[in-house]
């Protein structure tokens, strides 16, 4: 390679970037980052006229008696997830205090695990922020919403969610490791799937940031496959879950149970 | 948003001029601006390699999605290494692109760039010329960036040899840094340089 085509490949790279920045914007200008309810059989209009996901939508609507979708961003897991629990916590007192207690806590414990404090520090007061203006009593539904559709707030829960979740797998490293493909160590699996923001979230990453906090999660999983109804999986298996997700191939919205 | 990333690079201004390196000279960030979107970092060569005794300059530009988004950072200051571009100074480092994490920091940047001169990678090149002279020909490569590192960086070591022929080229009306280049992408033949730069 002489020197102008490598000066082409650096312009490639830009090229490349600029686009991928392109298209998030155009994503940003017309999605929010997370929508009001709507009703789940709403579904029905990415899927007109196809079987499959019809009568799955018919099986989810059963259960279910609204939706709230989420951005795709690569972070909508942990938005959904955050808001889910925090809007479940609004109105159980006990549970709130218990985690607020936790989240307290989950600082030390993070900077223990070797992350830098002065980020951290940054968005843990946010996070800390967050869970407070929630409080039960207050009891403001449209506060977490505004919150969550204010880009910095929604993005600084996301980083500390990873953040937490990135922790959980280094602690638990022995286990974690069997889940991880090929040649990746934790340390990298880390670096290049849980801590950069818009990475698309896996079974590994739920489990973690399930084990972290002690929270249930149920995920409904509805693809393509036979048989016609969703397939519900929990996080942990047998735990009694608090929040309800959608996942669609690369992606999750928020349910809400009959 | 754009204030959100304004007051972080504020908080990790304050952090990087109080840390450790700056005490030991290793890193230093400046203000390009009043408006916090573009900084001057330094970095100084580690020891042990053949950038030592250098030291080098990075244009910072931090975007409105800060911290979200990485800064965009390119070497000023010409430097000979296989993971950053001779020509144009665009780095080739996987925390400058994908595994970028809002965790990270300026400071975190800087050592991470250090850490890049003690440890280049040629597998993953920026610039291929420079990658292909390190993977086949290790002691001109050494060469090379040293004499780069004195050229352009403030190093310390200077090779005759290397003098001279830039000398015998610029005799012929050749620009000094043009006459540099060419030779270290011709491993210092100078037949080889005269007849790339005349044919």
């Amino acid at each position: 390679m002489d020197q102008t085509e490598e000066t082409d490949a650096v312009n490639r790279d830009e090229l490349i970037m600029q686009q991928q920045r392109q298209i998030e914007k155009e994503i940003s200008d017309t999605i929010p980052l997370v929508s009001e309810e709507q009703p789940v059989d709403s579904l029905n209009n990415e899927y007109m006229g196809d079987d499959v996901y019809g009568s799955k939508v018919r099986d989810l609507a059963a259960k279910y008696r609204a939706i709230r979708r989420t951005r795709p961003d690569g972070n909508c897991f942990f938005r959904a997830f955050a808001y889910s629990y925090l809007e479940y916590l609004a109105g159980h007192k006990e549970d709130y205090d218990a985690f607020k207690e936790l989240a307290l806590k989950s600082k030390d414990k993070l900077v223990a695990l070797g992350f830098p404090q002065f980020t951290l520090e940054d968005f843990h007061d946010t996070f800390m922020e967050v869970i407070e203006h929630v409080s039960p009593g207050e009891n403001d539904k449209q506060e977490l919403h505004k919150l969550f559709n204010a880009q910095g707030y929604s993005d600084y829960v996301v980083v500390y969610l990873r953040l937490i979740t990135s922790g959980q797998v280094q602690e638990g490293a022995d286990f974690y490791q069997n889940f991880i493909d090929g040649n990746c160590t934790i340390q990298e699996f880390r670096h290049q799937e849980v801590e950069p923001m818009y990475k698309e979230s896996d079974h590994i990453h739920i489990i973690a940031l399930c084990s972290a906090l002690n929270v249930g999660v149920r995920v409904e999983y509805m693809d393509r496959g036979e048989g016609g109804q969703v397939k519900a999986h929990d996080f942990p298996e047998g735990t009694d879950p608090k929040v309800y997700l959608l996942y669609r191939p690369g992606h999750y919205d928020i349910l809400y149970p009959n | 948003m754009a204030n959100m990333a304004v007051s972080r690079i504020k908080r990790e201004f304050k952090e990087v001029i109080k840390s450790e390196e700056i005490v030991q000279c290793s890193i230093k960030i400046e203000l390009v601006n009043d408006s916090w979107t573009e900084l001057r970092g330094e970095i100084a060569g580690p020891p042990d390699t053949p950038y030592e005794g250098g030291k080098f300059l990075l244009e910072i530009k931090v975007p409105e999605t800060y911290p979200f988004n990485p800064p965009k950072v390119r070497f000023i200051t010409k430097i000979w290494h296989p993971n950053i571009s001779s020509v144009t100074g665009a780095i080739c480092l996987d925390i400058l692109k994908d595994n970028w994490a809002a965790a990270m920091t300026l400071r975190t940047v800087l050592l991470s760039l250090q850490a890049l001169l003690a440890a280049a990678e040629p597998d993953d090149p920026q610039d291929a010329v420079v990658a292909s002279q390190y993977k086949h020909n290790y002691s001109l490569f050494l060469m090379t960036a040293r004499h780069w590192t004195n050229a352009y960086a403030g190093g310390p070591s200077r090779f005759a040899d290397c003098d001279q022929k830039i000398q015998r080229l610029k005799d012929m009306g050749i620009d000094e840094h043009k006459a540099r280049a060419v030779l270290s992408m011709e491993n210092w033949d100078l037949e080889k340089a005269t007849e790339s730069l005349f044919s």
